[in-house]
């Protein structure tokens, strides 16, 4: 029994990080119709950034707040300034493109950072583990539950209370219609896939205290991210949510 | 044309050709070229790059005077720690390059593909990190050579220093492949002779991110210390997981190789594991100190196992190619076979029937000293090169 919690936990708090990962993947199709292999290497720039905060501010709570909106400056400085030229080209052309941008994203960390790992701890309160009942558990992993959870709250909310959240969902189903309608398409693009890079990088930052910064991360989340993204409904955060569950 | 002149015309014809041949010949002569086919990118880089770090000390050292008068030169290749890569650029540098000595490789999986090949272009590897057993056993030839302690050899050090211990049950973390699983078995072998018990063991894959379920495994066992033999960033991301399960304090870490490298990315949660180090740079020999400092000034940090363990293979090629006299690699072959070197940590000796180095053996702790920024390997026991060393072109120890 004490096994089957353990186990539960494990898959929560992996899923809390994947969900923010596919989330982003998921609206990024859903949104720009373009499937974004340089997903993966915001969520390492996210954890790698992560470990820059930490080194330099000496806590964990600034990088979790200052990171993401970061990697979503960046993510929206490159939508805008390659992927927007070829929308309407074939998916061919934005395959090559954003597996350039992996590359190059993914050498660029390397040249900076060096080959060789780096941990981050986490922060004094989520230091060591907690008895649940029989059960030593990383208080750490616990957070990433809640912290997965909270932010699919958030943007399940955003998506469907909120006015903006209208607005991306209309351009979700049909942009030339949206577009007519008023809708400022180009810019919802580019904040939507900033957003989702956002996303990625808090990620990162969260993953990195677990798993800790290393190359290659970002190829190893991309492949599971996909595999749930596809379970979940292609363009579908809710199925996201339940597709991580696998 | 009579017979006798077309022969007078083919030897001066043929001696012409020599003449020709010899400045082709001089030019031979230049710089003598060492190949690395290193892992210098991917998840095992930093192999590669100790590799490369002694090899950039150790071509200052010698510039002055070289080897036999002649410059070195190294010659790097980027392999990613794919063995398939490895072969290929292998063969680059022995085919293109012409270089007659390979070293440096990281992977065992990759040292076993490219040394499999060097029979055939004649060349002599040298292995300064490769741990698998296999290499000076079941794959043994006569161009392979082994400066460093291999796996098995390791496996034995803290075994021998475990047999000493209060601790009785393990449990056996190996990573899935050559050297984790030979590394495992050896252990597993050695601590069931010591009459004591092995509760379990697992291998899960090379790259593995989350280890939570082989903790709550290790965990359920019941054992008093866990055998690790993880590569790299698997120890690392191993040492956090554990640490956050508070397994560290339940279960004693022994690592097959506690290195540096680790100790830096896991810093304090490190603190306690014990296990074997190829060359601790914490060696108290006047000869490793003075590496230790002239490595230092150069790199700015200090040197980890392989760091200390290519140089050492570097510097004693150097004096096997000078006692031979040539770069011709079977005179080297037959120069080093049986000869000594002081190396950094004490004696060496290469051992005639299977290439396999004889040198102490290290049982270590990780320590803090506030003298260093990170944790450093305390030594906890040396043990003399015979009892370390298995029983020639085996994997078994008397």
């Amino acid at each position: 029994m004490a096994n089957v919690l353990e186990q539960l936990l494990n898959a929560l708090a992996l899923a809390g990080l994947l969900f923010l990962v596919s989330a982003g993947l998921s609206l990024v199709f859903g949104i720009l119709r373009v499937v974004n292999f340089a997903h993966g290497v915001f969520y390492m720039l996210g954890a790698y950034l992560g470990f820059t905060t930490v080194a330099l501010s000496g806590w964990f709570w600034p990088a979790l707040l200052v990171v993401p909106p970061v990697v979503g400056a960046i993510g929206a400085l490159l939508e805008s300034s390659t992927l927007r030229f070829i929308y309407r080209r074939p998916p061919i052309y934005q395959l090559l493109l954003t597996f350039g941008l992996a590359l190059i994203l993914e050498e660029s960390i390397r040249v900076l950072y060096g080959p060789t790992a780096k941990g981050v701890d986490p922060p004094p309160l989520l230091q060591g583990a907690i008895d649940l009942g029989g059960v030593l558990y990383p208080r750490y992993r616990l957070f990433l539950v809640v912290l997965g959870c909270t932010v699919g709250v958030a943007v399940w909310l955003f998506l469907r209370k909120t006015r903006a959240g209208l607005v991306i969902r209309a351009v979700a189903q049909n942009s030339e219609m949206a577009d007519c309608l008023g809708a400022d398409v180009v810019r919802v693009r580019t904040l939507v896939f900033g957003a989702a890079c956002a996303l990625a990088g808090l990620g990162g930052v969260a993953a990195a205290p677990m798993t800790t910064a290393y190359l290659g991360m970002g190829i190893g989340v991309i492949v599971d991210a996909f595999v749930v993204v596809v379970i979940g409904g292609l363009g579908s955060i809710g199925g996201s949510m339940a597709g991580e569950e696998e | 044309m009579r017979r006798r002149d077309f022969l007078k015309i083919s030897v001066a014809g043929a001696a012409g050709t020599s003449l020709l041949a010899a400045p082709r010949y001089l030019r031979a002569q230049g710089p003598i070229k060492i190949g690395m086919p290193a892992a210098l990118s991917g998840s095992y880089a930093q192999y590669g790059i100790q590799a490369k770090r002694a090899a950039d000390l150790f071509s200052k050292d010698i510039k002055a005077k070289g080897i036999l008068g002649r410059p070195v030169e190294f010659i790097f290749e980027d392999t990613a720690g794919d063995p398939a890569a490895a072969v290929r650029k292998a063969q680059k540098l022995v085919e293109k390059d012409g270089v007659k000595f390979l070293t440096g490789v990281a992977l065992s999986s990759e040292a076993l593909a490219v040394s499999a090949k060097c029979p055939e272009w004649k060349v002599l590897f040298m292995s300064t990190i490769n741990g698998a057993g296999a290499l000076t056993a079941k794959s043994f030839h006569r161009y392979f050579f082994r400066v460093n302690t291999s796996g098995p050899m390791g496996a034995r050090a803290i075994s021998l220093y475990l047999a000493e211990s209060p601790m009785k049950r393990f449990f056996a973390l190996g990573s899935d492949y050559a050297w984790g699983r030979d590394s495992a078995a050896s252990f597993t072998q050695q601590i069931t002779a010591a009459k004591k018990d092995i509760v379990g063991s697992d291998y899960p894959p090379v790259g593995t991110k989350d280890f939570a379920s082989y903790i709550a495994k290790i965990r359920q066992s019941r054992a008093e210390g866990v055998y690790l033999a993880l590569p790299g960033q698997d120890a690392t991301i191993y040492m956090k997981q554990a640490h956050q399960f508070g397994l560290n304090r339940e279960v004693k870490p022994i690592m097959e190789i506690l290195e540096l490298e680790n100790m830096k990315a896991v810093g304090d949660a490190m603190v306690g594991a014990i296990g074997s180090s190829r060359y601790p740079f914490t060696v108290d020999t006047p000869k490793n100190k003075e590496f230790v400092k002239r490595f230092h000034e150069l790199h700015g940090m200090y040197p980890d196992m392989f760091d200390g363990e290519t140089y050492e293979g570097l510097e004693w090629l150097a004096q096997v190619i000078a006692k031979a006299g040539t770069d011709d690699v079977e005179k080297v072959i037959e120069a080093w076979e049986d000869s000594t070197y002081e190396g950094l940590e004490g004696p060496f000796l290469m051992r005639k029937c299977d290439h396999q180095a004889v040198q102490p053996g290290f049982a270590v702790e990780c320590v803090k000293d506030p003298k260093y920024p990170h944790p450093i390997p305390k030594i906890l026991a040396t043990y003399p090169g015979d009892k370390v060393t298995p029983k020639c072109r085996t994997e078994e120890f008397s």
